[in-house]
């Protein structure tokens, strides 16, 4: 039997391509493509692997952003993804993790039904892990973050979540929200069909007054937090001393003149 | 549940005191992580004249609930029943949540692991209020009590100061391995408190229905650490590693490319998507130094890079570099460090008895080898 599911996605920009300036330790994002964030491929390769197993699975793609985000979720529909939304509004901008949930949740409700919804771990942007589980809440559902595996069966979803103590096997009845972790799974690469037709049918444009929040609840104003002030994270000037192959006794001796190697006296 | 609602504003944001610290547990023992946050707690509580308050969730709670205030807290409150056995979100952000409602604490700090992450993003979309992740730093402004959570950005360059104004509670998860772990004092003045907790059936559906233990390799909290990388060419050249890491007592890290070809475990792993370490020295044995390994490693004390390529990122960050194969490097430095140890056991025990505990200082070492 086919289910219905909802992944939420961000476009962030590379990481590797992402430069460190080395002056001033910021990050130049200039230079830098826009892509998928990294673990949000990871949530649509574990739709489209349950839409494999299930058929009649119908996926759609939704995400917050400028209207450049386009580009990621036509990349989402060439590998399999049925149905696209972009949410934007220049009302959003510079909402933190609460309206970012809020708007996410109030556009799922919109869309209506539905059995399971998919996010990244976290962005590699501002890694923080609460829109996923934020969502959750505001839509009073179960929830399984930080998952490497899951799926449905008996009319039940399964979800393996990786602790740092442990590995926990989660079962839930949907409708429910998981998060899955980067590098979970191989992300399927885009199809020429699977582009063309996703040129075709194209992405759907949905806007503030689409999902019924007030202009207060969202973007800068709608954000509890703000951010004060940024410093570069001082770093040690490191020396970069070389030595040879063959002095080995010289960099031991001076590793233990200067107390960086005690043999455990101290 | 939150419904569709806005972040509030509480209007009386004066009746907000105290901090409050989620002491997450496992099997009726406060996790380390739980326990870093109580100094930080309470140098923030006392200097604006209020109590660090310890909350904690289990089957029972007697014995955390001592260990608590013996580790600091001022107060403590702890839950019992057999349904918070194991974490689950919906009981213990539904419990949390009310004793929120109860207590009305000015900040809320939650250990940034990842059940702690689980149940804080819940916690502050139900309190309606702002989270700050993974903070480094934490202080308060005794002027309006106001939170100053810092956390590190964009690749761990930047540190940024995070602030909630005008909703309570203040809430921030703090990063594993940052904030010390305080004494525990036998002889520590607390209150405390043991409730029963009822669960509504509701929230227990999820059901956890396999738990597997992992081994964990905890380098955090390591002094020296030997890490290999592609560089090593095989999964056998970690052997080398491990002689070199026994031979000065380190814990074994990895990058994470080693890990994802199965060279070795990914409990080892080094970086944004493994751990992060502060250790005293770290040996980067061919390991070219991608900007996620960095990210995981550079606030070492003392970085050592042993690499073929001159132009090795990591050799930026590094105190000594030694631009030549590890296969040839690493046999040498070990030979030399027992050289070395062989001459330290030599003086001590020519010399007399007031220089014995050198010697046997190293043998204790030895025996505290970490578990590989």
């Amino acid at each position: 039997m086919g289910l219905e599911i909802i992944v939420m996605i961000k476009q962030v920009p590379d990481s590797s391509e992402v430069v460190i300036d080395p002056v001033t330790f910021t990050l130049n994002r200039g230079a830098a493509r826009n892509v998928i964030n990294p673990a949000d491929e990871n949530a649509i390769e574990q739709a489209l692997l349950i839409k494999d197993k299930n058929p009649g699975t119908n996926i759609t793609v939704i995400t917050m952003g400028p209207p450049f985000a386009e580009t990621a979720l036509l990349d989402c529909m060439s590998r399999g993804v049925d149905r696209a939304i972009l949410v934007t509004d220049r009302a959003f901008a510079g909402a933190d993790t609460y309206p970012t949930g809020l708007t996410l949740a109030a556009t799922i409700t919109k869309i209506g039904k539905f059995d399971i919804i998919y996010a990244g771990e976290e962005s590699t942007d501002s890694s923080t892990g609460h829109v996923g589980p934020g969502v959750a809440e505001f839509l009073g559902i179960e929830q399984a973050s930080y998952t490497s595996n899951s799926w449905a069966e008996d009319g039940y979803v399964f979800a393996e979540r990786q602790l740092e103590d442990g590995v926990e096997t989660i079962k839930m009845e949907p409708p429910c929200l998981i998060t899955v972790l980067t590098n979970a799974n191989m992300p399927r690469e885009a199809t020429l069909r699977k582009k063309i037709d996703a040129m075709k049918k194209g992405i759907e444009t949905w806007t503030l007054a689409n999902i019924d929040l007030q202009p207060d609840w969202v973007g800068l104003k709608g954000s509890p937090t703000v951010v004060k002030s940024m410093r570069t994270i001082n770093e040690k000037k490191r020396e970069g001393k070389k030595f040879n192959v063959d002095e080995m006794d010289k960099f031991v001796d001076e590793l233990v003149e200067k107390g960086i190697l005690t043999f455990g006296v101290d | 549940m939150a419904g569709l609602i806005n972040a509030e504003k509480p209007s009386n944001i004066d009746d907000y005191k105290n901090v409050m610290v989620f002491l997450e547990a496992r099997d009726g023992k406060i996790k380390k992580p739980g326990l870093e946050m109580i100094s930080v707690g309470a140098s923030m509580a006392h200097k604006v004249n209020e109590m660090l308050i310890g909350i904690t969730f289990g089957e029972s709670v007697g014995s955390m609930v001592k260990e608590a205030g013996e580790y600091g807290c001022d107060r403590v409150i702890g839950y019992e029943s057999p349904d918070l056995k194991d974490f689950r979100t919906l009981p213990y952000a539904t419990l949390l949540s009310d004793l929120i409602l109860e207590l009305k604490p000015n900040i809320l700090l939650i250990p940034a692991t990842r059940n702690g992450r689980d149940l804080a993003s819940r916690i502050a979309v139900r309190s309606r209020t702002g989270v700050t992740a993974d903070c480094t730093e934490l202080d308060i402004d005794p002027n309006g009590r106001i939170l100053q959570a810092r956390r590190p950005t964009y690749g761990e360059s930047t540190l940024a100061e995070i602030l909630c104004k005008s909703h309570r509670p203040q809430m921030a998860t703090a990063r594993p391995g940052i904030f010390p772990v305080p004494e525990r004092k036998k002889d520590a003045k607390y209150e405390s408190e043991a409730r029963k907790a009822k669960i509504k059936k509701e929230f227990m559906k999820k059901e956890i229905v396999d738990f597997k233990p992992k081994t964990t390799v905890d380098l955090t909290s390591a002094k020296y650490i030997v890490s290999g990388g592609l560089g090593l060419g095989k999964a056998s050249g970690f052997k080398l590693i491990q002689e070199l890491a026994d031979e000065i007592g380190a814990y074994v890290g990895a990058s994470r490319p080693t890990v994802d070809l199965g060279w070795i475990g990914k409990d080892h792993q080094v970086g944004q998507t493994g751990q992060s370490v502060r250790p005293k020295v770290y040996i980067a044995c061919g390991i070219s130094g991608k900007a996620q390994h960095l990210m995981g490693m550079k606030l070492s004390e003392n970085i050592i890079s042993i690499n073929t390529d001159p132009d090795a990122e990591i050799n930026s960050i590094s105190d000594y570099i030694i631009n030549a194969d590890l296969y040839e490097v690493l046999p040498k430095l070990v030979e030399a460090i027992r050289k070395k140890k062989s001459e330290f056991e030599m003086q001590s025990s020519n010399k007399k008895a007031e220089e014995k505990p050198v010697k046997e200082n190293i043998e204790e070492k030895k025996e505290k080898k970490p578990p590989q």
